[in-house]
């Protein structure tokens, strides 16, 4: 067996083209659940009547379906039921004309949603109340307590896992062709299929992968070490007892 | 200038606060002594709204508070005429020591920045701490991060300020530094309520203290009153067993 060298460089950069897409339904995916992940945390923290209950179902449904089934039906789904939104509603758009990658954004969206509201609410738990009630007490308001103490310090330690899921969601756009989006792997797959040249395709698509989350990884270690360098000597878990 | 009227409190269905009653004068040093479980801690955080007591009054000068019905706006004015440090210090570790002073300064009561810091370097000289104003609390001891504390409590300028055990979670070589720091505030006129277990901080130091046990004052005087002369047969208990014996006596 021999690899077709040509077609796999050219492959690389042609997939290349794909990388906006597969960025833009991540980034949008975390820009959309970030607020939404935000409310969901804190309302799960506080007890919030109903919404609570709402919230943990979501979550325990999310993460009880795989993602491809979540993609085969919404995209089934949605289409069909926008139609029918925008005929009885006399709007002159065809349905079948929208972009995939926003149903993409959708999917992701949700999943991440809950991925992040558990990661948000552990976050925010490892801050101790009493630095809240500190500053309570000394005349800020809950909003300026948590924008100002409590978030960034919640942040810092949730850094480590929100890396971890963007990284998670950058290889989970993956199936985004699916949903005939045109990322990466969908590019690769389609230029593989006229001469069957899939190992060479597969091959450029784990380079780039593995550069995205690399450069994603890297990102995520300067901004933990930037925002946290508060305390005072970072790794010395291990050390202190 | 503060009182606190019948404060009744319970988690659940434990009453931890059964009626308490308690009367604060310009310059006063209380100190609230008792057992633990007490309720000494929760009468301190009924003070200032950190908990919510179920029934009761609190007058501070002119605001007349019933706690049933206190609205944000004046549980935030309560807040803003008193300070509380805590046990465990609760300096906001995200912030340097004098950003710990200055935040609540800028943020709350809307000082310029400039001035700010100037309140907080005196606050901190004041604490003996002027040499550490840009560090980390995880680069102070605990003696010096209580220490900030204190700092950041009086440099809101409030009326009167509350101490939750400021000592208890420190070793006895790092308890002398904040007492001194609290004696000085005791002789500058500061209003203070201060919840501790030091003995000799309560005889040498307040003006007044208030023997609790399970949530209800047993007898409160003057320190002479209370350390020789206690009347109630549990607060004589309580003594016998915190004091030494050559103690007893002054």
């Amino acid at each position: 067996m021999e690899l077709n060298v040509k077609f796999m460089i050219d492959t690389f950069f042609l997939a290349l083209t794909g990388v906006p897409a597969t960025l833009s339904i991540t980034a949008a995916a975390l820009i959309i659940s970030a607020p939404i992940a935000f409310f969901m945390a804190i309302s799960r923290i506080y007890n919030v009547k109903i919404i609570k209950q709402a919230v943990t179902a979501y979550v325990s449904f999310i993460r009880g379906t795989p993602v491809v089934l979540q993609i085969l039906i919404i995209y089934s789904l949605l289409p069909s039921l926008f139609n029918t939104i925008i005929k009885s509603a006399g709007w002159n758009i065809n349905v079948f004309d929208i972009n995939p990658i926003i149903y993409a954004y959708i999917v992701f969206s949700l999943n991440t949603c809950a991925g992040l509201s558990e990661i948000f609410r552990s976050a925010l738990l490892t801050v101790n109340k009493g630095q809240l009630e500190a500053a309570l007490s000394i005349g800020m308001s809950p909003v300026q307590a948590y924008t100002r103490i409590i978030i960034p310090q919640a942040l810092v330690s949730a850094i480590p896992n929100i890396c971890n899921l963007t990284i998670n969601l950058i290889k989970g756009t993956s199936l985004a062709f699916m949903m005939t989006v045109k990322e990466v792997t969908s590019i690769a797959k389609i230029a593989a299929s006229y001469g069957y040249n899939y190992i060479e395709a597969y091959l450029d698509i784990l380079i780039i992968y593995i550069i995205l989350c690399s450069l994603v990884q890297i990102l995520f270690a300067l901004i933990e070490k930037y925002f946290g360098s508060y305390r005072a000597h970072p790794g010395s878990l291990a050390k202190a007892n | 200038m503060l009182e606190l009227i019948n404060i009744h409190k319970a988690f659940n269905n434990n009453q931890v606060l059964k009626g308490v009653s308690i009367k604060v004068k310009k310059g006063d040093v209380i100190v609230i002594l008792g057992p633990s479980g007490s309720g000494k801690t929760t009468l301190l955080r009924c003070i200032n709204f950190l908990e919510h007591a179920d029934i009761g009054e609190i007058i501070f000068d002119d605001l007349r508070v019933n706690v049933k019905t206190a609205s944000p706006g004046d549980i935030s004015r309560i807040r803003k005429k008193t300070a509380f440090v805590f046990q465990n210090f609760n300096l906001f570790n995200n912030k340097t020591a004098i950003e710990n002073i200055t935040e609540g300064l800028i943020v709350a009561r809307k000082i310029p920045k400039s001035e700010a810091v100037e309140i907080a370097r005196r606050a901190l000289n004041k604490v003996g701490l002027s040499d550490r104003e840009n560090y980390y609390p995880s680069m102070l001891s605990g003696g010096q991060q209580q220490r900030v504390a204190i700092a950041r409590a009086i440099a809101v300028n409030p009326d009167v300020i509350l101490f939750d055990e400021p000592t208890s979670a420190l070793d006895p070589e790092l308890t002398g530094e904040v007492l001194a720091v609290m004696k000085q505030l005791a002789r500058e006129g500061t209003t203070m309520i201060v919840v501790t277990h030091e003995m000799s901080f309560a005889r040498d130091v307040a003006n007044h203290i208030v023997f609790m046990d399970s949530g209800v004052v047993i007898e409160e005087g003057t320190p002479e009153e209370i350390f020789i002369h206690p009347r109630e047969e549990r607060t004589k208990q309580f003594l016998s067993r915190i004091l030494p014996v050559e103690d007893y006596v002054i």
